[in-house]
């Protein structure tokens, strides 16, 4: 077993080594014959957005185009790209900036399909920044110096804050941006830890429920109804089946759309994979879910993630990621 | 013992009951850590559910594998590097090097290796318990009184007999006290691995209540994980007691 550990290390660095040439040890292919449906493991995060891949799961969009559909929930984007690169998972769901990340560091990703976009709707979105019950902050102006939490540094959280506060006349450059997951955000903006806090929903929910207010809502302040995450593929896979690609993106497309237009369903398929009381699932916001990937929003987004330097010396191509 | 019994649960009554009175007391929020009373709650809807009880056999799997796979392992490499001191000496240096090295640290390189399923959690308890048995085992081996082994030498015993006769009965007790420790140890990896990786288990459904906000679920499953871990220890404690009926250890514990 010791001799198999120094092989696994070994391998490991190999496999690491190797990784941006997409060489994976794991070898579940999508396989299948031409006849049988193909089975897709898609790496999701179990949060709102995705809502509609289980719905359309559901509803049978993807069986119709011979996918045997398998849904994982993986916890967080950083375990979702290496599974797509892998092979573990035939597709993946990410936000849109740590996909341009991925792009600017030559990673095989492409994206197959829009994810979840902005409402667009100022103050009726489904992120935003929170100040808690009567915090002396009241709009985005007022946060340069303060400290403000974000679910992870140099990303889109960080980047749309800062769009913000400058489209509301206050120094980008003097926010002190903090790192706190989602689920301690409410603690935090509460205790006091942190002045306000970028949550989404469902934490959106808990914090208004005690009593906080919303004072920006960063996704519109950045580019109308923006585009804020999307499914990708590795290239390999859209280079050697790309039939297999298309009958995905029509069924997250017919998905996306099915779900745009019942969100009473979208709402009782939460329930299936994740623990949000009724109570709350029966108030949140729920993003918007467009077909058609907002590229103009995108550009935007790439623009002043460039400005803030979350990409260093980078520029973000999004020829080569977007379809 | 039955004084035993009635004072930890005197004790466990007793935490419960601060557990209850705190958030009631609203010394903190019981939005944040919802009363005991409520987490009983969760824990009964939890139960109900057969999503539950396919996590907890996830868990249990990945548990009774990874350490089934580490006690072989460990036991049987244990006493092959101990009975031959040229490998002793060559090993030496090598496993005080791995040893200490956390198995989470390991997360990052088993998911680009093997993804987010059952083989990465099983690397991550395999690691960490095959060291506490592997170490133990060196241990025992190394405890042999010599003159038993001279003595089983004197009479003709073959090296497979002395493994049998002197050996295996010095390195037992060490035996089960790495069993106990990978035990307890192999648990935490499994949970720790399925809330960092995503591979399916109550860690998963951990993850899963903490993002969707549902506290007293979060609590109820980080429970039901301490009563295992107590049902894991109180199991490899009896077993422990069963192979060493013939210590001394035990048999002077008997007399409680």
């Amino acid at each position: 077993m010791r001799r198999r550990s120094i092989f696994k290390l070994s391998a490991a660095a190999a496999a690491l080594a190797t990784l941006n040439a997409c060489g994976g040890a794991s070898s579940e292919e999508p396989g299948g014959d031409a006849d049988g449906p193909k089975q897709v493991t898609v790496g999701v995060i179990p949060i709102v957005d995705v809502a509609p891949i289980y719905l359309g799961k559901e509803k049978g969009f993807f069986s119709a185009r011979g996918i045997d559909l398998s849904l994982v929930a993986a916890q967080g984007g950083s375990a979702i790209v290496p599974g797509v690169l892998s092979g573990e998972f035939q597709f993946g769901f990410s936000n849109i900036t740590s996909l341009m990340i991925a792009q600017t560091k030559n990673v095989p990703v492409k994206v197959v399909a829009n994810g979840a976009a902005s409402t667009g709707q100022a103050g009726k979105d489904f992120g935003g920044v929170a100040v808690r019950k009567g915090s002396p902050i009241t709009s985005a102006s007022a946060l340069s110096g303060r400290r403000v939490a974000v679910n992870t540094l140099k990303n889109i959280g960080d980047t749309t804050v800062r769009e913000s506060v400058r489209k509301a006349g206050g120094d980008p450059d003097d926010i002190e941006f903090v790192e706190i997951a989602f689920p301690d955000m409410p603690a935090a903006l509460e205790s006091g830890q942190v002045d306000a806090a970028w949550v989404v929903e469902p934490q959106l929910s808990t914090v208004k429920a005690a009593g906080a207010t919303v004072i920006a809502s960063t996704f519109t302040d950045t580019a109308p109804n923006l585009t804020i995450a999307a499914y990708f593929a590795g290239t390999k896979l859209i280079a050697d089946d790309p039939a297999l690609v298309k009958g995905f993106t029509e069924a997250v497309n017919e998905s996306l759309a099915y779900a745009d237009g019942h969100p009473d369903e979208v709402r009782a398929v939460l329930s299936s994979y994740t623990k949000i009381s009724e109570e709350v699932r029966s108030a949140l916001i729920l993003p918007k879910w467009p077909v058609e990937i907002n590229r103009a929003s995108l550009e935007t987004l790439a623009g002043l993630g460039e400005t803030d330097g979350i990409f260093g010396d980078a520029t973000p191509d999004l020829g080569k990621l977007l379809p | 013992m039955r004084g035993r019994l009635a004072l930890g649960l005197a004790g466990l009554a007793g935490f419960l009951l601060i557990l209850e009175v705190i958030p009631r007391l609203g010394l903190v929020s019981s939005r944040y850590l919802p009363p005991a009373t409520e987490i009983v709650g969760a824990l009964g809807r939890e139960l109900a559910e057969t999503a539950f009880w396919t996590a907890l056999r996830d868990t249990l799997n990945g548990w009774v594998l990874g350490l089934l796979i580490a006690a072989v392992a460990g036991i049987a490499l244990g006493l092959l590097i101990g009975a031959v001191p040229l490998l002793r000496e060559l090993t030496a240096s090598t496993i005080e090097f791995l040893r200490p090295i956390p198995s989470v640290a390991l997360i990052p390189l088993v998911v680009v290796l093997l993804g987010t399923g059952l083989e990465s959690k099983l690397v991550l308890v395999v690691y960490a318990a095959f060291w506490q048995i592997l170490v133990q085992v060196l241990y025992g081996v190394r405890d042999v009184d010599p003159v038993a082994d001279e003595t089983a030498r004197a009479y003709g015993l073959d090296r497979s007999a002395r493994i049998v006769h002197v050996l295996w009965p010095t390195a037992l007790p060490f035996v089960m006290t790495g069993l106990r420790l990978a035990a307890a140890v192999a648990l935490i990896l499994c949970v720790t691995g399925e809330l960092v990786i995503g591979a399916p288990g109550l860690g998963t459904r951990i993850a899963i209540a903490q993002t969707s906000g549902a506290v007293a679920d979060m609590y109820a499953l980080i429970v039901v994980t301490g009563l295992l871990g107590v049902a894991i220890n109180v199991g490899a404690r009896a077993v422990e007691r069963r192979a060493l009926r013939w210590h001394q250890s035990v048999r002077s514990e008997a007399a409680v």
